[in-house]
C-alpha cells in the first residue's frame, strides 16, 4: 500500500500502480502470473475526472488478456474488490487475482467532497442536507443516552486509534492526542467533534490472492470473506443503534470460517466515526450489546489488550481513502498475523484477525476473517 | 409529504419510498397520515453541504406502524418529545431551485 496522506501529489492511477507493484513484490509474484484484477474505487469520476480505472491499471502494469473490472461499493469498495478476487480464486475461475483499491480525495475541496459523499443517501435523506457525520451524531446521541457511557469515553476511541497510528509509517496522522484535544476540536455533528471523524485521504492498497496449493510459506489464509446489505435509508432501521449489514456479514463470515467471535485475536473495525467502533463491535459479537464502551474504557481494545481493535490506527488515524480502506485493513491483518511489524506496534501472538469495511452508514458491509499459522 | 407509505399487504409503514415492501415484498402502498411520533435522537450538524442551513438541527423520530424518519428540526426539541411532521418546507437550495420536504416539529 501507499502511505495514506491528506494530499498526495501523485495521480490516482499512479497510487494504484505503486500499491499493485508493492503487493506483487511482497508476494514475490510477477504480474505475468495474475489472471484477474479487481479495482475498488468509489468516485474517481467525481473526485478526479478519471474513468476506466481497471483497464488503465492493467495497461500500466503491462498486462493483457486478463479479466479486469472496477468494483464500486461506496466506502466499502476496497473490501468488495477483495471479495471479488477471493470469489474468483475460490471458484477456480482465477489462479491468481490482484485486488487493488484507491481514492484521491484531495482533488476536491471540502464542500465538493461532502457533496459527493452525501450523494450516496436516499433522496429523502439528501433533501434534508444529511451528511454521513449526521448519522454518526444521531447514533452517538442515542448511545450515550441509552448506556452509561459518557462523552469522554467516546474520546478514548479516537485517542487509542491515534496512539496506534503513531508508530505506523503508513498512517496519515502520526500524532498522539488526548481526551482534551478531542473535546477542544470543533463540533461536527453533536455530540461528535472533528476528532471523532475520519479525515479525507489519498492512498491506495493492494493484495495478491491465490489458491493454497502454490502459496508461499508465510502466506495468510483467507478463512472467510462475506458481505450483506442493510437498509439504504438509515431511518428505515427499527433501532437507531442497529447496523444489520455488519451483523449479517459477520455471522456469515463466522459460519464460513468455522470459528466465532471468541476466536478472534484482533480486529480492524470501520471507525469512520468513533461511535461506529462500538456499534460494529457489538454487532460482530466482539462485545455485548451496549457494552463495547466498557471495553474501550478498560483498555481491552488497546494494542496490548484482550482484543486489540484498529492496531494500525483505523480510519480515524490511518486515514480513509474510500476505495483503499477495505484492502488496507486486510494488509494490516496480514502484517500482524505474519509478525512483520516492529514490537511497538505489534499485537503479540495473534493468529486470527477480523476486518469489517462498511459502505455508507451501514448500507452494506464486508467481513473478512484471516488466519495465520502462529 | 407528511404522509407515510403503508404496505397494502402487511401494513408495514415507511417514509422512504421504494418499489417493494421490505417486510413482505408487496408492491402497493397507501399514503397515510404520519400521526404523532417520538423523538429518538437529535444532532446539530455544523458542517453542511452547500445550499443547506448551517447549523442544521436534525432529529430521528419514530412514528406509529414502525416508520422512522430523519428530518430537520424546527424549534427547540429534546429526545423523548412528542413530534409531528410538517411540510412543505424549503430544505436545501440547488441550481434547479429549492428542494422541498418535511420538518419535525413539536406535536400540539
Amino acid at each position: 500500500m501507499t502511505a495514506f496522506a491528506s494530499a498526495d501529489d501523485r495521480s490516482l492511477l499512479d497510487l494504484l500502480l505503486v500499491a499493485a507493484e508493492r503487493a506483487l513484490g511482497d508476494a514475490d509474484r510477477d504480474s505475468a502470473g495474475v489472471d484477474s484484477v479487481y479495482v475498488g474505487n468509489m468516485a474517481a469520476e467525481a473526485f478526479n475526472a478519471r474513468s476506466g480505472l481497471a483497464n488503465a491499471l492493467v495497461g500500466g502494469l503491462g498486462m493483457t488478456g486478463v479479466t479486469a473490472r472496477r468494483v464500486e461499493n461506496t466506502s466499502a469498495s476496497g473490501a468488495s474488490a477483495f471479495q471479488s478476487a477471493v470469489a474468483a480464486v475460490a471458484s477456480g475461475r482465477s489462479e491468481r487475482a490482484l485486488a487493488v483499491g484507491g481514492e484521491k480525495m484531495s482533488a476536491a475541496d471540502t464542500a465538493t467532497a461532502t457533496e459527493i459523499i452525501s450523494r450516496i443517501t436516499h433522496d429523502r435523506e439528501y433533501e434534508q442536507g444529511v451528511t454521513l457525520p449526521s448519522f454518526g451524531g444521531l447514533a452517538a446521541a442515542a448511545y450515550l443516552r441509552e448506556t452509561d457511557a459518557d462523552r469522554r469515553d467516546l474520546s478514548r476511541v479516537a485517542v487509542k486509534n491515534h496512539a496506534n497510528a503513531y508508530a505506523n509509517e503508513y498512517a496519515q496522522f502520526n500524532k498522539r492526542i488526548d481526551g482534551d484535544d478531542v473535546l477542544a476540536s470543533p463540533a461536527v455533528a453533536e455530540p461528535l467533534r472533528l476528532y471523532d471523524c475520519c479525515p479525507t485521504s489519498d492512498g491506495a492498497a493492494a493484495v495478491v490472492v491465490e489458491s493454497g496449493s502454490g502459496a508461499t510459506d508465510d502466506a495468510v489464509t483467507i478463512a472467510a470473506c462475506e458481505s450483506a446489505t442493510g437498509t439504504h435509508a438509515v431511518a428505515d432501521r427499527a433501532d437507531p443503534l442497529e447496523i444489520a449489514s455488519v451483523r449479517t456479514a459477520g455471522e456469515r463470515a463466522y459460519d464460513a470460517a468455522g470459528f466465532g467471535a471468541d476466536a478472534v485475536d484482533l480486529a480492524c473495525i470501520h471507525d469512520a466515526f468513533t461511535i461506529l467502533e462500538w456499534l460494529e463491535m457489538e454487532e460482530l459479537g466482539l462485545a455485548p450489546a451496549g457494552r463495547a464502551w466498557e471495553r474501550t474504557r478498560d483498555g481491552k481494545t488497546d494494542l496490548d489488550g484482550e482484543l486489540p481493535v484498529n492496531p494500525g490506527g483505523g480510519l480515524k488515524a490511518r486515514g480513509h481513502p474510500l476505495g483503499a480502506t477495505g484492502i488496507s485493513q486486510v494488509i494490516e491483518l496480514v502484517w500482524q498475523l505474519r509478525g512483520d511489524l516492529p514490537d511497538e506496534r505489534a499485537v503479540e501472538g495473534a493468529s486470527r484477525g477480523l476486518a469489517v469495511n462498511v459502505a455508507g452508514f451501514g448500507n452494506n458491509a464486508v467481513c473478512t476473517l484471516l488466519e495465520g499459522d502462529a | 409529504m407528511t404522509e407515510l407509505l403503508e404496505c397494502r399487504d402487511c401494513g408495514r409503514r415507511t417514509y422512504y419510498e421504494k418499489r417493494r415492501c421490505p417486510e413482505c415484498g408487496g408492491a402497493a402502498f397507501d399514503a397515510v397520515p404520519a400521526g404523532t411520533g417520538e423523538l429518538l435522537s437529535v444532532t446539530t450538524v455544523h458542517v453542511t453541504p452547500d445550499g443547506v442551513r448551517e447549523p442544521n438541527a436534525l432529529g430521528l423520530a419514530s412514528f406509529p406502524g414502525g416508520a422512522n424518519v430523519i428530518a430537520q428540526l424546527d424549534g427547540e426539541l429534546s429526545i423523548g418529545d412528542d413530534v409531528r411532521l410538517v411540510g412543505e418546507r424549503a430544505l436545501r437550495v440547488t441550481e434547479d431551485g429549492p428542494l422541498w420536504g418535511v420538518r419535525i416539529v413539536a406535536a400540539e
